[in-house]
């Protein structure tokens, strides 16, 4: 996991605009049949055959969850035993570390720090947020289009256009260094 | 969802956006207006002291903690419909969900408000917090007014990011659409978001995550806020089924108000083809169960006052029933419990009159339950000595109560029109995926 962003690299790449998913599944596959390196895949909603096509694995998010609902539940019970022991007071013949209403503290801080280190885990993973949005995004890529980025070397310009065209690229663009 | 493409979804919703008119904004002035009463109401309050509010012993609370037992439990739905309905992928939730995420978040800021103005000496409400001071005196962790803070203050942050980052892929549709300060402010806040296949994926899941987060809050949240009471001992509080009861109540009050506010913005946005009659017959049939479990935990209360043989739970349930605040218990019960019976009509359900009508008398109903529950055990406990009647709503009272309406609906009116009341994202996940026609090089991959 990387937490740190990269410069942005230098390398050209081109864009292919897709109006159809089937065809930006299949430029996904023949890409990486090819030994192509797909930069970025840009689609307008969450598409589950685009993250297969991509070989995508479920979200380490869930850790970073899970992480943060452990700690969650130590310190809501944790705060609470540590609180009481401060003075020690009996009341009414309960012991002073009655648990049972602990368990209210405790849950309510599992939800609430696992929820954060949820929006964290999305935020380092997704890295956002971006203040400067990539030259090559297009906005018709939030309305009903497919972008397909692939970053290239001076020779595979042309083989990259035709794998590009032959999957059913609409249109397709060149963004240099 | 028949007709529509990714880009009508975009310009259906952006479309609601335009500039408004003249009544909008009058709506909008007449809730800032309500709002700015309670707020001077609030300050007369500050200012006099707590007695402004008339409220005394026995019935210290007044219509305060009416007002934020009816706030938190309105924010109910919106949680129910977001999350947990997107657990078991409802299909009818996805136009619905932005809205009630929405309401829940203005209703719980709103809810939020009361025990800071019940408190009077409002300053040093940060003595409820845990915070380590100078004398080691901490909050009581056995007591569930630091359990309401712990749940409510957790509850708001949950649904308000929940919101947000279901905000985020929209607003990054209207930050393409828009130019100039428009598209500074919606970029800024849709945080560079592009789609790209990796933000999809780490996004689904934290989404996920969330709602699984959420479910069982709000289910702890109103139950918590159940134990306020139940966990006293006066006669009519001291039950082991205000929880069920109290969350159930919740999501009956919370969908109510989904459909007081949906039916307008549904006629005032042209969203007829979004939020369909469909959609508003299955929140009346879900209104429908929660109103089937009002009744029975209406019902169990009595049987259990009669059945455990206690003279004093026999004689709260029966005093409730025909004594002083046997106008507010009628309201109760036939607008909680029997009114809504009336959706077992399918003419009733699907006519939006009879719906918005029926939902506001389910809102009535459920402000006089938490009347009935709250004022009625205090003012009649165990000694007749110490027996008295709540005297207000005082002016004051109603005035912050105003307010609070005011505030929930002056914020709902903003974001209905500067922020995608649908979301656009989840509705394009409803459509089918456009594939090229006659399926050129696409059957074999998909």
């Amino acid at each position: 996991m990387k937490l740190f962003r990269k410069k942005p690299e230098s390398a050209p790449r081109i864009v292919g605009v897709f109006a159809y998913v089937d065809d930006l599944v299949l430029a996904i596959r023949s890409a990486k049949e090819s030994g192509l390196a797909i930069d970025t895949v840009y689609t307008p909603v969450r598409i589950e055959e685009v993250s297969d096509a991509l070989g995508a694995r479920p979200s380490p998010v869930r850790y970073f969850a899970l992480f943060g609902a452990i700690t969650g539940i130590v310190l809501g019970v944790g705060l609470s035993i540590y609180t009481v022991l401060q003075w020690k007071f009996l009341v009414s013949g309960k012991p002073i570390i009655p648990l049972v209403p602990f368990v209210i503290a405790g849950f309510e801080f599992l939800i609430l720090i696992g929820v954060l280190f949820n929006l964290l885990g999305v935020v380092i993973m997704t890295r956002l947020p971006r203040f400067k949005l990539p030259k090559w995004y297009d906005i018709r890529f939030s309305g009903d289009r497919f972008g397909l980025v692939i970053k290239c070397g001076p020779d595979q310009k042309e083989n990259i256009s035709t794998l590009m065209k032959q999957s059913g690229a609409e249109s397709i663009h060149e963004y240099g260094p | 969802m028949k007709g529509f493409t990714y880009n009508s979804v975009n310009e259906k919703v952006l479309g609601t956006l335009y500039v408004p008119s003249w009544k909008y904004w009058s709506f909008v002035a007449l809730a800032f207006s309500c709002f700015l009463i309670g707020m001077t109401s609030w300050g007369y309050q500050i200012a006099v002291g707590i007695g402004a509010s008339g409220d005394n012993h026995p019935v210290m609370w007044g219509t305060y903690l009416i007002n934020f037992v009816f706030w938190v439990g309105i924010a109910h739905s919106g949680t129910l419909i977001s999350a947990i309905l997107y657990l078991f992928k409802a299909p009818w939730r996805t136009p619905l969900a932005r809205a009630a995420e929405a309401m829940t978040v203005f209703a719980v800021l709103t809810a939020g408000l009361f025990p800071l103005i019940h408190l009077g000496r409002v300053w040093l409400v940060y003595w409820i917090l845990p915070y380590p001071n100078q004398r080691d005196l901490w909050p009581n962790f056995q007591s569930p007014l630091v359990f309401d803070v712990i749940a409510i203050s957790t509850y708001l942050t949950v649904s308000a990011l929940f919101w947000y980052t279901g905000l985020v892929p929209d607003l990054a549709v209207i930050r393409d659409r828009s130019s100039g300060v428009r598209r500074k402010i919606f970029g800024f806040f849709s945080l560079g978001w592009t789609g790209t296949a990796r933000e999809w994926t780490h996004y689904g899941w934290a989404y996920l995550l969330f709602a699984a987060f959420a479910t069982p809050l709000v289910i702890s949240v109103h139950s918590v806020v159940s134990w306020d009471f139940a966990l006293g001992i006066a006669p009519g509080w001291h039950s082991t089924i205000f929880a069920p009861y109290f969350v159930a109540g919740a999501i009956h009050s919370g969908l109510a108000m989904v459909l007081t506010l949906l039916i307008p913005l549904r006629r005032i946005h042209g969203f007829e083809n979004i939020l369909t009659m469909d959609i508003f017959e299955n929140v009346a049939k879900t209104i429908v169960f929660t109103g089937v479990i009002m009744a029975y935990s209406y019902g169990t209360e009595y049987f259990i006052a009669w059945y455990s043989g206690n003279i004093y739970e026999r004689d709260i349930f029966l005093w409730r029933a025909v004594g002083p605040y046997q106008v507010q218990f009628w309201i109760m019960v036939i607008f909680n419990a029997v009114i809504p019976f009336l959706f077992y009509f399918k003419k009733i359900r699907t006519n939006l009159i009879t719906l918005f009508g029926i939902s506001i008398l389910i809102n009535i109903g459920m402000w006089f339950e938490r009347y009935v529950i709250i004022l009625s055990s205090p003012a009649h406990e165990f000694d007749p000595y110490s027996w008295g009647l709540f005297k207000g709503p005082s002016i004051v009272e109603y005035g912050i109560m105003l307010g609070s309406f005011g505030m929930f609906f002056f914020f709902f009116l903003l974001f209905a029109k500067f922020l995608p009341s649908v979301s656009i994202s989840e509705m394009k996940e409803e459509l089918a995926l456009p594939k090229r026609p006659g399926g050129r090089g696409s059957d074999e991959t998909i």
